[in-house]
């Protein structure tokens, strides 16, 4: 009698763009509660947009249910309050307040004050690094401190869905196995899903449950991450081998 | 040399209002990056109906914090249903918005209250305390209600969360939506923090200068040139660049140019800073983008 | 009196063969300079139709069309903000005032000479400005109106400016003994200057000045990439612009009579910035609308109260910004292409 749970993330038609141009022409897809998905794609394809018009930070054009609920027409600010943490490319981190200040404005919408501070010591956790810094203006942190206070700022969220756009973009290797090691903790112990834009394909489809591939705008391969990752044609363009 | 240190006690009980005002002015250009044309209007009007209060019977500080809690509420009004829809759109409609509201504050007072001068009383006493000479009771307790309103306002946006997401804002409003901060609310509070800091500086210059519909123009004039000196973008540096023009214009007025020409002194400071060190004493160099 | 904007909006309106856009310009053309010609005939007739007070504050109504002219010029069309354009005409005014009562100039010289003074002052003011955009320049004009009186009335200078009392002119009587009152003589002779400075307006700002300027405002980095010289075309700006509104304050000083600092207070710069927004921002007409404006409202609004014209003024200001960015000139030009989009498709249909 086990019903397959209703997905997480319900994406349907997806159209958007900036402007008069169109950048996404229709993407369909899902994702499950607590599961990875990876986002694939050349520059330019449109990974990006699809995060920027789940988040509503451009109006997108189609449907985008989240937990059942549509939230295509909402606002960024309410899209937030359900649950849904977006570390946007470029990290957006607020660079004259300090790391503490970060953080904290990462959990500004919610209420229960206890555990953001035991939030706090579980982000020092994965990154004690953050700890040393807390005091420090964020903007003097190193690339890959700032990649790692921009997680732990959507982590404070205690999102119920982590969108991640490039955050290997920049950062030496070993951080960059460092933060793929966090979400993989993350993901395991909170069973939050999680959504990763990248274009080191080969890091992403080892942490992925499932991806799919964008082109100019559209989904042209879709599937479990082992799949996708043995395909020919992803492994000539993307993986390089 | 008692001549002098009156002039500079009296240099710096302006400068507290020119402080406060030059405070206002920097909060709302850090949130939007626009110079609030109107804020002295704004502050004029409010202590007219500061005075309305007092003149229909309620006690001084009683009016004092209800006529703050209007200005708040008129400043975020403002913002909401003039400034929000024309922004976003090139600087002339923008100026033009903002001259328009000084316009229409000035001719509300003058049309309910009349150009006749009225007499706006003060809360401290009329002998000098402590027995000395240099200064009036009046301009140490505005000096008093300036500071104590200052580190209100530096505890407000230090240590709590709603002065933490008014920050993020005017810093980085596209991350402060990811994080859940309603923007436009906040900059809506900003408008009406800077109004109500206005009228905190409208109540305490009145009783000095005499309640009129035009008396804020000059003092706007100062606070530009103290927000400036201090630098657009910093809040400390509006407070220390207050005191440091009173100072400097009651010092230049007595001794160097005449009372007669004391403005001249703010537009030499105003086109000096902007030409010579756009960025004041503690702001940041902005750089132009090509 | 159109810019090269709003033609080629007309055109957009519809496609129709060059033949027949080239009779309907022509006909517009016709009808244009049709208008001219009534306007300036009912001008040349308004003295004879009308009391002596109307005529001055027909006289007023022209001064007021140059000066803001000369701000349209610079803030209109080059984009350049100024708050402190009230200076200019003060400047202008006690040219003009100090020349005829402390030199004994003719009236007639004052006028040329005011504009003289004011192209240089503009010009001068104008170099340090080139270092301000938008907000800043604007504030810096803005403590430029403010303090125009306190500099006015500053005691070193009484014995030219006559301190808080100003100075008192003598109105010109009509040259070569024409039967006219001083009043109906002074309007002609500011018809004549008014004329005279919008067709050189309308000359600069139809060829390459004007376009200069418009592309200085629209694409500053791109106009200089294509080899404008910025700084001087935005200097020259303030000078020409400086220019007509010290002409407009000579003039306006005559009619008036007499000179005083609180008669140039920051409200004067304001009321030049309503004039321009209400009658039109780059519109070489709208200089008159908002004249015709900006010296009515006051004459109906004071009878209800000393601030209600002001209060019109604000609510207009922020109201024409949100409904009218074009003011009466741009609503104009709107319904006229409005006007020939239609004419195109009745030809079209008419050939169908």
């Amino acid at each position: 009698m086990n019903a397959t749970p209703a997905p997480l993330l319900e994406v349907s038609d997806l159209r958007a763009g900036y402007g008069p141009t169109r950048v996404l022409h229709g993407i369909t897809f899902n994702l499950a509660e607590g599961s990875i998905t990876a986002l694939l794609g050349a520059n330019g394809a449109g990974k990006t947009t699809t995060l920027r018009a789940l988040c509503a930070m451009l109006r997108p054009q189609g449907e985008v249910r989240f937990g059942g609920r549509r939230i295509d027409s909402k606002a960024t600010e309410d899209i937030v309050r359900l649950g849904i943490a977006h570390v946007p490319d470029g990290r957006g981190t607020f660079l004259h307040l300090t790391t503490e200040e970060n953080l904290r404005l990462g959990a500004y919408t919610r209420r229960d004050r206890r555990s953001v501070e035991e939030d706090f010591e579980r982000v020092y956790g994965y990154f004690p690094r953050l700890k040393e810094r807390r005091r420090q203006q964020a903007g003097t942190l190193s690339g890959g401190e700032q990649q790692m206070l921009a997680v732990s700022r959507a982590l404070m969220l205690r999102p119920r869905l982590l969108l991640l756009d490039e955050p290997s973009f920049g950062l030496a290797p070993l951080i960059v196995r460092e933060i793929f090691e966090i979400m993989r903790t993350v993901n395991q112990r909170e069973r939050t899903a999680i959504l990763l834009v990248e274009q080191n394909a080969a890091m992403a489809l080892a942490l992925a449950d499932q991806a799919f591939v964008l082109e100019t705008g559209r989904i042209v391969l879709a599937g479990p991450a082992d799949a996708v990752r043995r395909d020919d044609a992803v492994r000539r363009s993307y993986l390089g081998y | 040399m008692d001549a002098f240190l009156h002039q500079v006690f009296a240099g710096l009980a302006a400068g507290s209002i020119y402080a406060s005002l030059a405070l206002a002015l920097v909060m709302i250009h850090q949130a939007t990056h626009l110079l609030n044309f109107a804020q002295g209007e704004m502050a004029m009007l409010s202590t007219y109906i500061a005075w309305s209060l007092i003149n229909a019977g309620m006690p001084y500080w009683s009016a004092f914090f209800l006529t703050i809690t209007i200005a708040l509420v008129m400043g975020i009004a403002v913002q909401r249903f003039i400034l929000r829809p024309v922004r976003g759109t090139s600087v002339l409609p923008l100026v033009v918005v903002f001259i328009g509201l000084l316009v229409i504050c000035n001719s509300l007072a003058g049309w309910i209250f009349t150009y006749t001068i009225k007499v706006f009383p003060s809360p401290f006493p009329a002998e000098p305390m402590f027995g000395q000479r240099y200064v009036s009771s009046h301009e140490l307790g505005a000096t008093a209600v300036t500071l104590v309103v200052l580190a209100l306002l530096y505890g407000f946006f230090r240590f709590t969360p709603l002065g933490l997401a008014m920050r993020a804002v005017a810093q980085n409003p596209v991350s402060s939506r990811l994080v859940g901060i309603r923007v436009g609310w906040m900059l809506a509070l900003g408008w009406g923090l800077a109004a109500a800091i206005g009228s905190v500086a409208g109540m305490m210059v009145a009783p000095i200068v005499y309640l009129d519909p035009n008396m804020m123009s000059g003092i706007l004039l100062y606070a530009f040139a103290a927000a400036l000196v201090g630098g657009i973008d910093s809040p400390g540096g509006a407070v220390f660049g207050g005191f440091l023009v009173g100072v400097l214009e009651n010092l230049l007025g007595a001794y160097v140019i005449g009372n007669e020409l004391k403005l001249s002194v703010a537009l030499v400071i105003i086109v000096g800073v902007l030409i010579v060190k756009p960025s004041g004493l503690f702001g940041t160099v902005q750089v132009t983008r090509v | 009196m159109t810019t090269p904007a709003s033609t080629s909006a007309a055109r957009a309106g519809g496609s129709i063969s060059g033949a027949a856009q080239a009779t309907i310009d022509r006909r517009r053309r016709r009808v244009r300079l049709f208008g001219i010609a009534l306007l300036v005939i009912i001008a040349l007739a308004l003295p004879f139709l009308t009391s002596s007070y109307r005529t001055f504050q027909l006289t007023l109504v022209l001064v007021y069309a140059i000066a803001l002219l000369g701000l349209n010029i610079l803030t209109g069309y080059n984009g350049q903000i100024s708050l402190g354009h009230g200076a200019f005409y003060a400047i202008g005014a006690y040219a003009a005032a100090i020349l005829m009562d402390r030199f004994g100039v003719p009236y007639w010289l004052t006028v040329p000479g005011a504009g003289a003074l004011c192209l240089v002052a503009g010009f001068l003011f104008g170099l340090p400005a080139l270092r301000l955009e938008g907000h800043y320049l604007a504030l810096a004009t803005f403590a430029l109106g403010v303090s125009t009186p306190q500099l006015l009335k500053y005691k070193h200078f009484e014995q030219w400016t006559g301190g808080v009392q100003g100075i008192v002119i003598v109105k010109p009587d009509a040259p070569f003994g024409l039967k006219l009152s001083p009043d109906q003589w002074l309007y002609y002779f500011t018809l004549a200057t008014t004329v005279a400075m919008f067709v050189l307006g309308w000359n600069l700002l139809r060829g390459r000045v004007g376009r200069a300027l418009v592309a200085i405002r629209d694409h500053p980095i791109a106009a200089a990439t294509m080899g404008i010289n910025t700084p001087l075309y935005k200097s020259l700006a303030f000078g020409v612009s400086a220019m007509y509104t010290g002409i407009a304050g000579a003039l306006g000083a005559i009619a008036v009579q007499f000179v005083a600092p609180d008669s140039f207070t920051i409200l004067l710069s304001i009321t030049f910035l309503v004039g321009i927004v209400i009658g039109g921002l780059a519109s070489i007409s709208g200089a008159l609308f908002g004249a015709v404006f900006t010296q009515f409202v006051p004459n109906i609004a004071d009878h209800i109260s000393k601030a209600a014209p002001w209060a019109i003024y604000g609510v207009f200001l922020i109201g024409f910004m949100f409904l009218m960015p074009g003011g009466i000139a741009g609503a104009i030009r709107m319904a006229w292409a409005r006007v020939g989009r239609r004419s195109a498709e009745r030809a079209r249909a008419q050939r169908g």
